[in-house]
């Protein structure tokens, strides 16, 4: 059977064209898809049913079993963490988020680790964007900054930016002059009508001085700012400045790199004042395929994108104070509940580390990196593939995650709907 | 079967016709019914003030721009906390608050039913699932259509059926409920950083003017018989001189509708400024009420603004960007793709600012130089204007010339000599503010035949009763108590249950959200016009299969279907 | 008056303690306060052993004293607006919060947010701070707006950020970005600082050691003796990637 105009679940691009067959219940052919959607339907291993540490290994343990257990473990904590979301929909991320204020628990999503800097820095001077398809229609200025799309986000320039034929674009690539910013030449780089090379942790200094330049204030700027010349800051400026429409896309290089939120601030601020010359837009490249879809959720619900800590009954947001890292590594939470991501993974080592010393459960289709620090993994749909839902693009467009196929799995929304129950005696959110 | 039974209530309910009779009321699984059995459950209203449930038929609460007004305001999110409690749960926020913070809020002041200011078809599904998450009221959705490119494209061509025809497959898509424009073909141009500065400018690219949309806009809403008129965000808001605009516009709608208004135009006070300049804006609330009393086939609402800090958004992008040159704090725009624009800032309106004065004191003349409430609504364009917990100040301010008084003694010294407000002797009573509260919205929205906004046998028992005894409060003088009474309900009753006591929600809410579906002849639907398909597979950025809500987004959608053409 | 607080030792000892409620004024109506330990609620007498010395008829005159493991309490002293509070060794996130009079005494290390939007009043911190000194809240436009804040030790990154009045005097080094966004008030800076008072609007700041990786966007306006530092500086105006109307004075290096 053919499945088209089925959404790739994996990376914020959501690219919503692919083409699935299917035989007998299982994947056999991804069309559309880059290499990495590829391996997202096809490499889909997972656990046949719940599995639990004992002294010596695992044993397997029913669904009821781990669900009954996963809520004690909840409801006996002081501090319980709630953390992931990013690869679900957004049904299992609002009933997180229900059963965080019930107990009174932090629930975080994995911004944590990737553009938490970035909404830190919109709280501060707000957020110049637009769909991709503002983009691809009409930008003749694009410009990569930390990001290499190439790798991560791989249909991004086809699909909406670089190489997408646009409305008033028609020659696509041929009408774009494409700006490449980074440390090092990456493979986006290598297609860059411009690259701008920046010494590490530079990023700031040079949107520094790229607003300075586009407010007329060229002369107080040195001949190098982080190993980028002078001219070659001016010459980017008035390729700015005479755009019809510029975009700018940045990604981790940017958010993780020293002075983080405030190179996306100053990154914004650029947008922001070359708004008063032209037309230009800025948004972060958003990873896991429905991360933007977490902070939806959670904002509408609870007032914050991410980092919200319930303790005190009421919903507190700090970055650095509520967020999941930042508790682990102070070692204060006393259980978790870890769904659809994998910290074991991503997060520093110290703080992964924690997760092995408290009750850790994970509800995640994959056997993962965090399996190996948890004590109950309990298997589920995967969203997109196995599971319908919401997912949000990276630009905020939401899109709804097919179930192309049928494996037998609970969805992970509704093992969380059955532990919420159990928390709340029997009773629904 | 549930029956309730409300006994002494003091009824003031304008579609019926009924103004202050003790009468009592009786409801059977959620509707208005003659009688109940003896087992219904009672509740005494004790002559208190008791109306069909407040509809704000223009506000801000779901979808994707509040979203990030919220997501870029933790500062506001500290304001307004509450703890899970009961049926309730958690809130943040008081300009922009959580969903279940408006359904709260808005349900302890007696409103039953929301419309949804702006939704982008494109991000429709958003606007659903917050719909979902906002359970005490009933919703819909304005539609926007104001960069819309096949709309254009019509418009261009002049052919009123194909635009209608377009108009009927995105809201049955985006399960809208109405047309809206804002600023019509400014935030197209906004997509090259530019706006239009009046109905005559041509949209780049698109040789259409905003006269043009407009007027074939109105002519495809009355083809496709939409329960709503379109509704239509002047361009120029917000612009000294922009009152012209709004004459020029006004005088091109035609009257072509007897059950309600053809034109719906919002925030008014937004579109009321002559002088030319900041310096030497003034009120021309007069020049507007002037036409608009001339005029039967316009319904406004007034865009009421309160001093305080709030949060400006609206698809109007060009508009939010000027506005933040002038302000420097934090600024936010999403256009979205080949349909429209948006734009958000924080703002504080002050006393001590001229300009805010005139703006505060524009709207209430609007409401009061109107001389039928029902052409003039009450709203602030929440949050824009003020968040719509302020309501009730506003229902104060129209009923009481004292209170204005005292309102006005702290103004800006230059406001006096500027606006009209300060002569108005006008006080509205309990009737003028039952119409502009609800039964002017029902009315105007076109869902009284879906039973709202009334009372009477059949009506869907959505109900407010308010701590206020008509017959003992003076509101020209006692308006504190006026102030106080509409902030808090006594019980509120959506469709049957009571869903809320003394400003406490007590129950789980199930809203049920509108929308329409105008039925156009098979030759001319879009999903059957190959250009149509063509063009949206090659310049939307998602799949034209994908585009539509899906059913599961409604989970109490109730459709309402039209024969257009016909 | 004075109020002994003394921490008991927990099961959990770093689960956090939320304890706004110790401010001096609260212990002129008796000691039974509640506390929050995760996501408990507490009493203040099942957290600390409690002692009170002496009478007090007015909230100035009552002085706290915190004892014990400390480290992990946080909000101390916010909204505190008289008195005096004493804490022995370290203490946790956010004290003195919006405080608006009397003074602290931190004798160890404070962690982060100390003095958040604080408004008036003395904070004194002898060992070290952390990140986010004398600063403000996620989205807020204004920090610190009154007061002093003085640490003897360093203080982590984005130390006065937003800082929009009263005075930060740090006797040691910062970390990244001190001064970002300032928009007022005063900021002394002792020791070293890295890319000091990006983007500020206005205020001043004064770092007498070594500047490292220094903005390109300050304009250096001339070269002055500040006598009261007994240094010659380097004076900077910025940030000019914005309309910055800021002062930035960096201790001159080349001999004058
Ligand atoms: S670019 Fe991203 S969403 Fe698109 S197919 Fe590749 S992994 Fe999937
Ligand atoms: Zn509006």
């Amino acid at each position: 059977m053919i499945e088209r105009d089925v959404v790739c679940p994996f990376c914020g691009c959501l690219c919503d064209d692919l083409e699935l067959e299917t035989e007998g219940g299982k994947i056999v052919k991804v069309q559309n898809g880059c290499s990495l959607a590829e391996s997202t339907f096809m490499n889909d291993t997972r656990l046949p049913a719940p599995i639990r540490r004992t002294e010596t290994g695992w044993e397997d343990i029913s669904y009821n079993e781990a669900i009954k257990e996963t809520a004690e473990i909840l409801r006996d904590a002081d501090r319980p963490l709630l953390y992931g979301w990013s690869s679900t929909h957004g049904e299992a991320q609002s009933i997180g988020v229900h059963i965080a204020e019930l107990i009174g628990a932090v629930i975080d999503n994995t911004s944590t680790v990737c553009h938490g800097p970035s909404i830190l820095a919109i709280q501060e001077v707000g957020h110049p964007g637009c769909t991709l398809g503002q983009v691809k229609n009409r930008a003749d200025v694009i410009i990569y900054w930390g990001a290499n799309p190439v790798e991560a986000h791989p249909r991004h320039m086809s699909r909406y930016t670089t190489y997408a034929t646009g409305f008033f674009v028609p020659e696509a690539r041929r009408e774009r002059t494409v700006i490449v910013v980074d440390t090092r030449r990456t493979d986006t780089a290598n297609i860059a009508d411009e690259f701008v090379q920046i010494e590490r942790g530079g990023d700031y200094a040079v949107f520094s001085a790229l607003r300075a330049i586009v407010r007329g204030n060229a002369s107080v700027i040195p001949r190098k700012v982080a190993g980028v010349s002078k001219e070659q800051l001016i010459r980017i400026a008035e390729i700015c400045k005479k755009a019809k429409f510029g975009a700018i896309f940045f990604g981790l290089g940017l958010t993780m790199s020293r002075g983080k939120y405030k190179n996306i601030r100053n990154a914004i601020e650029l947008t922001d004042e070359l708004n008063r010359h032209t037309k230009f837009v800025i948004s972060p490249l958003r990873g896991h395929g429905n991360v933007y879809g977490s902070n939806e959720v959670f904002t509408w619900m609870t007032g914050y994108p991410f980092a919200v800590d319930f303790a005190r009954g009421i919903a507190f947001y700090n970055p650095g104070e509520t967020t999941a890292v930042d508790i682990l590594r102070r070692g204060e939470c006393d259980a978790a509940l870890i769904v659809a991501s994998d910290p074991g993974a991503n997060f520093p080592r110290a703080a992964a580390a924690h997760l092995a010393k408290i009750p850790t459960v994970v509800i995640d289709p994959h056997v993962n990196a965090t399996t190996a620090l948890s004590r109950i993994h309990i298997p589920c749909t995967a969203a997109g593939i196995d599971a319908a839902g919401t997912a949000y693009r990276m630009d905020g467009v939401p899109i709804r995650l097919k179930k192309v196929i049928d494996r037998g799995y609970p969805d992970d929304a509704e093992i969380l709907k059955k532990i919420y129950d159990l928390l709340n005696g029997g009773m629904g959110p | 079967m549930t029956e309730l039974w409300v006994k002494n209530a003091c009824v003031i309910d304008p579609i019926r016709g009924i103004n202050g009779d003790i009468m009592d009321i009786a409801i059977r699984d959620g509707r208005i019914v003659e009688s109940v059995s003896d087992r219904a459950e009672v509740i005494d209203a004790e002559r208190c003030l008791t109306l069909p449930g407040g509809i704000d038929s223009h506000t801000h609460v779901s979808g994707t721009k509040v979203n990030f007004g919220r997501y870029m305001s933790p500062e506001d999110m500290r304001a307004g906390r509450t703890k899970r409690k009961g049926k309730m749960h958690v809130t943040s926020g008081y300009y922009v608050p959580t969903t279940f913070g408006n359904s709260y809020r808005y349900s302890a002041m007696g409103y039953t039913t929301l419309l949804e200011g702006a939704m982008a078809p494109l991000e429709a599904r958003h606007t659903h699932e917050e719909f979902t998450a906002t359970p005490h009221q009933d919703m819909m959705a304005n539609t926007l259509f104001d960069g819309n490119w096949a709309v254009m494209d019509a418009v261009r061509e002049k052919d009123i059926r194909k635009t209608a025809a377009v108009v009927a497959w995105t809201l049955k898509a985006a399960r809208g409920y109405g047309i809206k424009l804002t600023n019509p073909g400014g935030t197209e141009a906004w997509g090259w950083g530019e706006d239009l500065t009046g109905i005559h400018d041509t949209v780049p690219h698109f040789a259409v003017t905003p006269a043009e949309i407009i007027t074939t806009m109105i002519r495809a809403n009355e083809l496709l018989k939409l329960p709503h008129s379109v509704h239509l965000h002047c361009n120029n808001l917000g612009k000294p001189g922009n009152y012209q605009t709004t004459l020029e516009t006004f005088e091109l709608v035609p009257d072509l509708n007897d059950a309600r208004q053809t034109l719906y135009a919002t925030h008014v006070q937004f579109h009321a400024y002559g002088g030319g300049t900041w310096k030497n804006i003034c009120s021309k609330a007069e020049e507007i009420t002037r036409l608009v009393n001339s005029k039967p086939q316009i319904v406004m609402d007034m865009g009421q603004i309160m001093f305080g800090r709030t949060m400006t958004m609206t698809a109007d992008g060009p508009m939010e960007f000027n506005l933040h040159c002038l302000h420097n704090n934090k600024w936010s725009n999403h256009d979205v793709e080949l349909e429209t624009g948006s734009g958000i800032i924080p703002v504080t309106y002050s006393k001590k600012s001229t300009v805010n004065c005139i703006m505060w004191a524009i709207g209430l003349e609007l409401a009061l130089l109107t001389k039928n409430p029902w052409q003039c609504l009450l709203e602030t364009d929440n949050p824009n204007g003020a968040p719509f917990v302020k309501y009730p100040e506003v229902i104060g301010l129209l009923m009481s010339k004292r209170y204005r008084d005292e309102e006005c003694a702290a103004l800006h010294a230059g406001t006096e000599q500027k606006t009209s407000l300060y002569a108005l002797e006008r006080e509205m009573d309990w009737h003028d503010i039952a119409v502009m509260t609800r039964a002017g919205q029902a009315k105007a929205l076109g869902i009284v035949s879906q039973g709202k906004g009334h009372l009477g046998v059949g009506a869907e028992a959505d109900i407010a009763i308010y701590p206020i005894r008509t017959d003992s409060v003076d509101p020209a003088r006692e308006y504190r108590k006026v102030v106080e009474g509409f902030q808090k309900t006594r019980y509120t009753i959506k469709r049957g249950r009571v869903v809320s006591r003394d400003g406490e929600i007590i129950v789980d809410g199930a809203n049920a959200t509108f929308w329409v579906d105008a039925k156009v002849p098979e030759d001319i639907r879009m999903e059957n016009d190959p250009e149509f398909i063509k063009r949206f597979e090659q310049f939307y950025t998602v799949r034209m299969s994908n585009y539509p809500v899906q059913d599961v987004y409604l989970p109490r959608g109730r459709c309402i279907e039209t024969e257009a053409f016909t | 008056m004075r109020v002994i607080l003394e921490s008991k030792v927990r099961s959990k000892p770093n689960l956090p303690i939320e304890a706004e409620a110790i401010i001096p004024r609260n212990f002129l109506k008796g000691t039974d306060h509640v506390v929050f330990e995760g996501n408990k609620e507490r009493t203040l007498s099942e957290l600390f052993w409690i002692f009170v010395e002496g009478t007090a008829v007015s909230p100035e005159n009552i002085e706290v004293i915190l004892k014990g493991d400390t480290s992990r309490i946080k909000r101390v002293g916010e909204y505190m607006d008289t008195g005096s509070i004493v804490i022995e060794g370290d203490i946790g996130m956010h004290c003195g919060n919006f405080m608006s009079g009397g003074t602290i005494e931190i004798r160890g290390n404070a962690d982060a947010w100390l003095g958040r939007e604080m408004r008036g009043g003395t904070i004194l911190c002898r060992g070290n701070a952390g990140h986010y000194c004398a600063t403000g809240y996620r989205g807020e436009k204004k920090g610190m707006q009154g007061g002093k804040v003085e640490v003897s030790g360093n203080t982590g990154d984005f130390c006065a950020e937003y800082l929009a009045g009263g005075t930060v005097h740090i006797h040691g080094s910062t970390g990244d970005f001190p001064g970002a966004e300032m928009r007022g008030g005063e900021l002394i800076i002792e020791g070293d600082a890295t890319r000091p008072c990006g983007n500020m609007k206005n205020g001043s700041c004064v770092i007498l050691g070594t500047v490292h990786d220094m903005l390109p966007t300050f304009e250096k306006i001339e070269r002055r003796v500040l006598p009261e530092w007994k240094i010659t500086a380097d004076v900077y105006k910025g940030d000019v990637a914005n309309r910055g109307k800021g002062n930035l004075c960096v201790r001159s290096t080349g001999l004058y």
